[in-house]
């Protein structure tokens, strides 16, 4: 156990409730939407965009919302071309991000460098600055009312987008905010929990979420309160063990998916399956 | 002459040489095709797979754009007005698979149907549920009204897809397939529940590539082939005209 000003202390763990929050939010929507290709795009380009920052001395979070958008806007479902498979997004995508976070990373000079650049890798507490939590609360804030505002919308959308077209719904509109609210989660997040974490944070809580409920509105309140209980218990847990914070809130939520799918009430009731 | 400005403006929808292309595709999936459907019609289009019966359906409400042609819907081009003909388009969609896991009740699906219709940034009130609960009750589906939909089989997920459309209240119904995964009672009650649908009023739009399910209600019938209509009318001159039976690839039994 490391001993830590109350501060900062307070600012990791409203981090960690916003990033929890507004992460699993959007995991509702790239499971929903099949959107966990470009989902997963755009949290590696949001950690090359981070590692950039690093490398020309810029808030890493200005230059991860860049290539996140970037991202966005090149593999968008609105732009419906995108029928990546899974495997030429992680065969080529991942590792061309990767490979280029790297290589910014490699290129920050001096010492001070190195220290972000593990941060952006990993996560860190101390990458946190009370902007940063301030950024994340806006953008909870945002995230809510859109789904509370727009739930018949979103529940129509998630449910299929032609019919949801064919009920006179802007389906294009709702699918540009949802990649929008995404990247600015996932860049949000970033510091807190890492580049090659993040996209975990987005998909395990929803999915913990799944195993348990049938009905829409239920996933849509357990996500975000799975999100925020990994991300806490996670915090808890690096406090003690002094790992990196971004790697316990993972091992947290893959623990705590892992156990719901061996249980799930639901795949043993489901048709069709053992 | 008056009598024809009439007809002109009851006209509900009207296609004048459409076709529409996919996406990176070259020959259209419909070709020229020109529809005149007035309020109150109950037309069943017919033909082989492929056809275009799907993609007729799918221009007409605006999901494809067509590529060439002029179409108009309560007398509003399709294209620039797309959403506010969708709200008062009903649409039963075909082969719909779903997920098992998915997490949607019955009640909540049959409700989605309203969603174009409630509008934006208000909420479901008690006539909207009691629209969906009489869908629900019109189709036999009542005691599911909290089931998830994944534990549906097919015929009864088919019921729910028609009793969305039936909660929208809309003024034309676009059905494609809807005796898909039926039997033969099912598909005997949703018949007489499409007469009953015309007979309040609203047009119908059936598609099906089964001549022997098309409801006696029918008051039109448009038959396809590659893309093009190959024959329309009234249902009894075309089924006398025996131009299904040619695009169906049907032979009357040589003895
Ligand atoms: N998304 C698509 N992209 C390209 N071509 C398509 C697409 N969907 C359909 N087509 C083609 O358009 C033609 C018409 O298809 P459509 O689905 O309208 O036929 P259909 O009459 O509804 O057939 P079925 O009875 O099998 O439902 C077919 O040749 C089909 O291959
Ligand atoms: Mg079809």
């Amino acid at each position: 156990m490391i001993s830590i000003p109350m501060a900062l202390l307070i600012t990791a763990t409203l981090g960690s409730v916003f990033a929890g929050l507004t992460c699993s939010i959007a995991g509702v929507f790239v499971v929903r939407l099949n959107m966990a290709s470009i989902g997963f795009c755009m949290s590696h380009a949001a950690f090359a965009g981070a590692a950039f920052g690093v490398l020309i001395e810029i808030d890493p979070l200005l230059t991860a919302m860049l290539f996140s958008s970037i991202a966005a806007v090149l593999l968008s479902p609105v732009a419906s071309r995108a029928k990546l498979s899974t495997d030429v997004v992680i065969g080529i995508i991942f590792s061309l991000m990767i490979a280029l976070a790297f290589i910014f990373l490699n290129l920050s000079p001096g010492e001070a460098a190195s220290g972000s650049a593990l941060r952006i890798l990993w996560g860190s507490i101390f990458a946190v600055s009370e902007f940063d939590v301030l950024y994340l609360a806006i953008l909870s804030v945002a995230i809510i009312s859109f789904v509370i505002l727009f739930y018949k919308e979103i529940l129509s959308l998630l449910f299929n987008r032609k019919l949801a077209e064919a009920a006179g719904i802007n389906t294009y509109v709702f699918m540009l905010v949802i990649v929008f609210m995404t990247g600015l989660a996932v860049s949000f997040s970033l510091k807190l929990v890492g580049g090659l974490l993040v996209y975990a944070l987005i998909i395990n809580p929803t999915s913990t979420a799944y195993q348990y409920f049938w009905d829409f509105r239920k996933i849509m309140i357990f996500s975000p309160l799975i999100g925020v209980a990994s991300c806490i218990a996670g915090f808890t847990f690096s406090l003690e063990t002094d790992f990196p914070i971004g790697a316990s809130i993972v091992i947290v939520s893959a623990a705590l998916l892992t156990v719901s799918i061996v249980i799930s009430p639901k795949r043993r009731t489901a048709k069709g399956r053992a | 002459m008056r009598a024809e400005q009439m007809r002109m403006e009851d006209e509900t929808i009207r296609l004048e040489r459409v076709s529409t292309v996919y996406e990176g595709e070259r020959i259209p999936a419909i070709r020229e095709v020109d529809i005149s459907v007035h309020g109150g019609d109950f037309v069943c289009i017919v033909g082989p797979n492929g056809s275009g019966k799907t993609t007729l359906l799918e221009t007409i409400n605006g999901i494809l754009r067509y590529t060439s042609g002029h179409g108009s819907v309560f007398g509003m081009e399709i294209t620039s007005n797309g959403s506010a003909i969708r709200k008062r388009i009903g649409y039963v969609i075909q082969n719909f698979e779903i997920d098992p896991l998915s997490p949607f009740l019955c009640k909540n699906v049959v409700m989605s149907g309203r969603t174009g219709k409630i509008g934006l940034l208000r909420f479901p009130e008690a006539d909207d549920w009691d629209a969906v609960r009489e869908s629900m009750i019109r189709v036999g589906m009542e005691r599911w009204w909290s089931r998830p939909i994944g534990k549906l089989s097919g015929g009864e997920f088919q019921k729910i897809l028609i009793a969305r459309a039936l909660a929208q209240e809309p003024d034309v119904y676009l059905l494609d397939e809807p005796y898909a995964n039926l039997d033969i009672r099912s598909r005997h009650e949703i018949s007489e529940l499409l007469t009953e649908i015309h007979v309040a009023g609203p047009t119908l739009l059936m598609v099906s590539h089964d001549v022997s399910s098309i409801p006696s209600s029918c008051t039109h019938i448009i038959v396809m082939d590659r893309g093009s209509i190959v024959g329309s009318g009234s249902a009894t001159e075309v089924i006398e005209s025996g131009v299904i039976d040619k695009a169906l690839g049907m032979r009357r039994p040589n003895l």
